[in-house]
């Protein structure tokens, strides 16, 4: 366990000016189950904020609801090997941005992936769906709370 | 399937650049430390297959309507309107979460994972 490196993630208060630009992002692992596709856009509904896709470029182009985990749970920390932070290229702790899957279902029961999240690297936009250390801690259907 | 007996400090190698050692046994357990490169992605079987079927779950063709969230937890944001027409546009994303200072972020990794057996 020495050679792991943990680094843990906070939210921060959402400030615009500290938006990152380019809307592509490169996963070269893919995504689990979805080895295949690398290239990826964010794209943003301002009616659906916080929620963004996370869209397929290439085929089978799926998408897929993704939601900053400071706009679902207040204190989430996945803390990451020393494996990801090298292949993400994290030289500091800004670098790094956190995403979280959401699935949709209907009615009340959709749910977060707070163990499986997304990190990408803000400046390179280099992504990877990471596991990560303390995975057991969180759970892979978070019920997102919804609006009665 | 390739079975081989390994003891306590042994280990395989695959492909020349994977290493699967045994660290420690106990009981039922079997501690391994694997040393792969770092784009070989390294898992539990049953956590990837979890998450995996999470994603397929996930991933959709069509773009519903999204639900909208009761209390904004991040301070600048503000009450989310009513669902709309979906002209979903490429355009910046909002700054989410932000690591804390790492202890050593930018350590060469000894690419060596043992790991914990808590997961």
């Amino acid at each position: 366990m020495s050679t792991l490196a943990t680094i843990e993630c906070e939210r921060l208060p959402a400030s615009p000016e500290t938006a990152v630009k380019p809307a592509v992002l490169t996963m070269p692992l893919g995504l689990l189950g979805f080895e295949e596709v690398k290239q990826y856009a964010i794209l943003q509904n301002p009616d659906e904020q916080p929620f963004l896709w996370l869209q397929m470029s290439e085929a089978p182009k799926h998408a897929f609801l993704i939601v900053p985990p400071s706009a679902v749970v207040p204190d989430y920390r996945p803390e990451l090997s020393d494996d990801d932070v090298t292949f993400l290229q994290l030289k500091s702790p800004e670098d790094a941005v956190i995403v979280n899957i959401v699935t949709l279902r209907s009615g009340a029961s959709s749910t977060v992936n707070l163990k499986g999240p997304i990190v990408y690297n803000r400046h390179t936009r280099i992504g990877k769906q990471v596991i990560p250390l303390n995975a057991s801690r969180f759970t892979l259907q978070y019920p997102l709370p919804a609006l009665a | 399937m390739l079975i081989l007996c390994r003891k306590i400090n042994e280990s395989v190698v695959i492909d020349g650049m994977i290493t699967v050692k045994v660290l420690r046994i106990d009981g039922d357990q079997v501690r391994l430390g694997i040393q792969a490169p770092s784009d070989v992605p390294v898992h539990r079987h049953e956590v990837y297959e979890e998450i995996q079927r999470n994603n397929r779950e996930a991933a959709t063709h069509v773009r519903p309507d999204v639900p909208r969230l009761p209390v904004p937890l991040r301070p600048a944001s503000t009450p989310t309107p009513a669902p709309s027409p979906k002209p979903t546009t490429p355009t910046t994303e909002p700054p989410t979460s932000t690591f804390a200072a790492p202890a050593n972020p930018a350590r060469a990794a000894a690419h060596v994972t043992a790991a914990p057996c808590a997961i």
